[in-house]
């Protein structure tokens, strides 16, 4: 048996043992060591997933025990779940909730990273199902972590309770499938569903709202997304990003695989484009349409009102799943290409995003907008990246959120729904009421109106805001590489199933 | 160095020297690189052939390759005299803004750079010929704007600039929508083969034009005309307008009316109806009736403001109207008309923008109920002020006034004559609020405030430098209209009328 692919799961399970280890023998007095040593392991998955033979990336048959396959695509979403891990660790060093991570605080983000590397690769239902879960429980503690914060216990909370109800309705969606397709592999759920005695039966709709509701709550799609503000609120922004980032990506990734896995390619293309309505692609994929539009709607209306900064960006990214549904709701080559292009435009989008609100909330103690107020005068450079950043989180060019915007409608349009596209536009326009408010707090206040004291930043600050902006200005400009790039990836996703 | 790139980016520099120099120094940099910009676009027009068809000074980069065809987004610039006239307005404008900016105190850097990246993102849409920069630097602009009316503009900026904002990214959504629409089918993101297709697909009666389906390109052309009408502004999307204009300082005021009003016009003449001839002739009796409402009500509204500044900006609703008026009716001199129209409305309400600064830097209000009598306190501003009120109302002699009757005429020539006659309405209403406002701020009843020299001197030397240039160019094009009308022509009937005619003559068989 090949283990290659599954080397930087294993690099991964070696960081968190040593993690472990070093934090008891030290007794937590070499935070410095730990941190080290797991961002270490974080940066060598990331690399050794980069570095995997052409051969077992591209052969795409070979599995490990037959449920784990490491494609292009399974290698992508390490790299990224990684890099999102790596940049949680240093704004954590630095954020507002302790200025020294412990050790636990290590392992849970390393053990979450491990879980999305295999749920990057799972093949398998029940190994899906295994993953998720290893992703979802280190988040659960992750956002507790406060103890002495009565919000963040609330949070931590809620989001349990939300994530274990969630979870057992998709077990029980994916227990009726398995039964369904007789067998666990996405390649017999491809299969059966290929041999057309699936989807005909009632079971099969029921099955798939029911793991539409899983998926709907880790990546808070309407009606599912009622945690997010809450639990955003209450965790440490670094952490509330990456939830927002990597565990939303995971959730995608998943979603991927079983529509990719349900579909057998991609959807039509509408005959009239002015009055297709719902896209003609199965079951899943209508739920989809119709959550999508649901999702964007309600979050970019319920983030209209908004007063305080982690709340407000949860709602946004509630809205930006809405968007990202918009791609699996238009399945196609194009779609997935423009939903791997988006979520590295929303990855540094809202790294940067929770970063800079981590600092503020630091500094200033509180989240409120109106603790922003002034604060364009009296710290230019940040406040400049976090209009970079809010704006590219509106789509505007030139910034790196308007390519990937622009690659999404364009995909959407491709398939000839032209109302999902317009609508997905126009909540772009309700979306910049309220980024445009955060910059408002910053710049168009009096001195004269309660002058709030300037944030104290480091070198280190600057330069990693700077190191997180930098790329939506660059990919904004240039994008073309990273699109051909993005495509190239695609083309290698199989479209049916894992099997193909 | 004579290059369109030179001429769009010269402000960026700008923006980076004002940034590297003391605050204190940022409005002379601002003021040196608007007459660099305005030396430029003079000295190209110089070397331009300006009745040739086609574009000049061609410059084509690859950009982003691959981008939905082989070739993909390309940094694709040029100039034809339709653009060039746009160009020069723009350049000129801004110069007199940039020395109307002069008295700005409050975060001056900041203000500078704003200006000169809004210069950047206006002349980069008069010279963009590829889809994709024309979008990029059509939101560009909105970012400088934003904050320039957000951060030095009155007391309700905060409500303006956020209204303003929304207002025309709504616009551009649609415009995007239209965009891609396009690109998907044709497949190229050149503005010129996008044009050069949509006359093949008329010359070889092809129903559907270039999206091969008529409903779609019916709905394209919507998307992108409100687009472009938000901007213009047509009713009923002009509701921004008042608020962007009033709130906004003086010199944005004017860039606002003088410049970016015109975007919309152009975007309409250059984009929407050449790209979908046949959806633009099938709408023109909506966009007549949409343009005499502007005209009337713009009118009507104007006449009933108490706010001097206001009053101009519902003027502007009103004169706007005549440029989709012109553009509905589909003749020569329709669309020549609303050309000319923007370029004249471009100067005047820079002008008369200038003129209520003047005022509102002395009296420190804008109610025209409390003015009277400045006339004999001003006589050098009032003479100004008249020169710019009869040429917006229309006078002989003016450049208005050559813009409305080539405009009229060419919509009474046109298929919807009716609308044009009861436009003619707007152009008595206009007369009226004019006088009276001439009339009860300048000559009747002084109060006493207003008999104080010391407190109302006359024009400084700054002023001078900004209305006087501003109006003899007014004058200018009301006397010589052959140089600006010339510059337009070549597009508008070069290739616009003809394909418009030919669209009609298609409807009508």
């Amino acid at each position: 048996m090949d283990l290659t692919p599954i080397i930087p799961a294993i690099e991964l399970t070696v960081g968190i043992v040593a993690v472990i280890v070093l934090d008891l023998l030290g007794r937590g007095r070499y935070p410095w060591l730990t941190t080290g040593v797991a961002l270490l392991a974080l940066a060598g998955a990331a690399v050794s997933a980069c570095l995997q033979p052409a051969a077992s990336v591209d052969g795409g048959a070979e599995t490990v025990l037959g449920v784990l396959q490491l494609d292009r695509f399974a290698v992508v979403f390490t790299v990224f779940c990684c890099l999102t891990g790596f940049v949680t660790v240093l704004a954590t060093v630095r954020g507002e909730a302790f200025k020294t991570p412990g050790g636990e605080f290590l392992v849970l983000i390393l053990s979450a990273v491990l879980g999305m590397n295999v749920l990057a690769m799972s093949v398998d239902l029940v190994m899906l199902y295994l993953a998720f879960e290893l992703v979802s429980i280190p988040g659960y503690v992750l956002v507790a972590m406060r103890r002495a914060d009565a919000r963040s216990n609330e949070a931590g909370v809620k989001y349990v309770l939300f994530g274990a109800v969630s979870s057992a309705i998709m077990l029980y969606g994916l227990s009726m499938v398995v039964g369904l397709a007789s067998g666990t592999s996405l390649a017999a759920l491809s299969e059966a569903i290929a041999a057309g005695h699936v989807t005909s039966q009632p079971l099969w709709i029921v099955a798939c709202v029911m793991i539409f509701a899983g998926f709907a709550f880790k990546i808070s799609a309407v009606p599912f997304h009622f945690w997010a503000p809450d639990v955003y609120a209450g965790a440490p922004a670094s952490v509330a990003g990456f939830l927002a980032v990597a565990s939303k990506a995971a959730g995608f990734l998943a979603l991927i695989r079983v529509v990719g896995a349900t579909t057998s390619g991609p959807v039509a293309a509408a005959a009239d484009p002015l009055t297709a309505f719902l896209p003609d692609g199965g079951v899943l994929i209508g739920i989809i349409a119709i959550a999508a539009v649901l999702t964007m709607t309600v979050g970019n209306l319920a983030a209209l009102r908004q007063g305080e900064i982690k709340r407000l960006l949860a709602w946004s990214s509630i809205a930006h799943a809405g968007y990202l549904l918009l791609l699996l709701a238009t399945w196609s080559e194009t779609s997935i290409a423009a939903l791997l292009f988006y979520l590295v435009a929303y990855l540094f989008m809202n790294l940067a995003a929770f970063l800079i609100a981590g600092i503020v909330i630091r500094e200033c103690g509180t989240g409120e907008l109106s603790a922003l107020r002034g604060m364009g005068r009296r710290n230019v450079g940040i406040s400049v990246a976090l209009a970079i950043v809010m704006f590219s989180l509106t789509g505007l060019p030139p910034f790196f959120g308007f390519a990937a915007k622009l690659q999404l409608f364009y995909a959407v349009f491709d398939r000839g729904y032209v109302w999902l596209g317009v609508i997905g536009l126009v909540n772009g326009v309700i979306s910049l009421y309220y980024y445009a408010r955060v910059l408002s707090y910053l710049w168009f206040h009096d001195a004269e109106e309660e002058p709030a004291p300037s944030l104290s930043l480091s070198l280190f600050d600057k330069v990693f805001c700077a190191v997180l902006v930098l790329p939506i200005l660059g990919f904004g400009l240039f994008w073309a590489d990273a699109w051909g790039w993005a495509q190239e990836v695609a083309r290698d996703f199989p479209l049916i199933g894992g099997g193909r | 160095m004579l290059s369109l790139t030179a001429l769009v980016f010269l402000p960026l520099v700008g923006m980076l020297v004002c940034w590297l120099l003391p605050s204190k120094h940022a409005r002379v940099v601002n003021i040196v690189f608007s007459a660099l910009v305005l030396l430029l676009s003079v000295a190209l027009w110089a070397q331009m052939d300006v009745g040739a068809a086609g574009y000049q000074f061609e410059q084509t980069a690859s950009w982003l390759p691959g981008i939905v065809s082989e070739e993909g987004i390309q940094y694709h610039v040029g100039l034809d005299g339709l653009g060039l006239s746009l160009v020069l307005l723009t350049a000129f404008v801004t110069l007199v803004s940039a020395i109307a900016s002069w008295k700005i105190e409050k975060q001056a850097k900041g203000y500078h750079m704003m200006f000169l990246l809004l210069l950047t993102g206006m002349l980069g849409v008069f010279v963009a010929l590829d889809l994709f920069l024309f979008y990029v630097f059509w939101e560009i602009m909105l970012l400088p704007m934003y904050f320039l009316i957000g951060i030095w503009g009155g007391p309700r900026r905060q409500y303006a600039a956020i209204k303003f904002f929304l207002y025309t990214l709504f616009g551009s959504v649609l415009l995007l929508a239209g965009v891609i629409l396009v690109v998907l089918k044709t497949g190229s993101w050149s503005i010129p083969e996008i044009t050069a297709q949509a006359q093949a697909a008329l010359a070889a009666g092809e129903a559907g034009g270039i999206l091969g389906s008529t409903g779609l390109c019916l709905a394209a052309f919507i998307g992108m005309f409100i687009g472009f009408a938000v901007k213009v502004p047509c009713f009923p999307f002009h509701t921004w307008l008042p608020d962007a204009h009033v709130e906004a300082p003086t010199p944005i005021s004017m860039i606002l009316a003088g410049v970016l009003l015109k975007m919309g016009g152009y975007g309409l003449i250059r984009i929407a109806y050449p790209f979908f001839p046949q959806a633009a002739v099938d709408s023109g009796l909506v966009i007549s009736i949409l343009s005499t409402i502007a005209i009337v009500y713009g009118a009507f509204v104007a006449m009933a403001q108490t706010d001097f500044k206001r009053m101009i900006a519902y003027s502007s609703v009103s004169h706007m109207g005549f440029v989709t008026l012109g553009l509905a009716a589909g003749t020569a001199w329709g669309i020549n008309g609303a050309m000319y129209m923007m370029l004249a409305h471009g100067t005047i309400s820079a002008m008369l923008f200038m003129i209520v600064g003047v005022i509102y830097d002395r009296a420190h209000h804008r109610e025209i109920a409390k003015f009277g009598g400045l006339a004999w306190v001003m006589p050098k501003y009032f003479i100004l002020a008249s020169i710019a009120f009869f040429a917006s109302l229309g006078l002989p002699g003016g450049s208005g006034f050559i813009a409305e009757i080539t405009t009229f005429v060419g919509a009474f020539n046109g298929p919807h004559r009716i609308w044009a006659i009861i436009s003619l309405l707007g152009v008595v209403l206009t007369a009226a609020y004019y006088l009276r406002t001439l009339a009860k701020v300048f000559l009747l009843d002084t109060p006493e405030v207003y008999k104080d020299a010391a407190k109302f001197p006359d024009l400084s030397a700054r002023e001078y430098a900004i209305l006087v240039p501003l109006a003899l160019v007014t004058i200018y094009m009301g006397i010589v209209p052959a140089t600006a009308m010339d510059m337009v022509k070549g597009f508008v009937e070069g290739t616009l009328v003809p394909m418009l005619g030919q669209a009609a003559g298609g409807a009508g068989q």
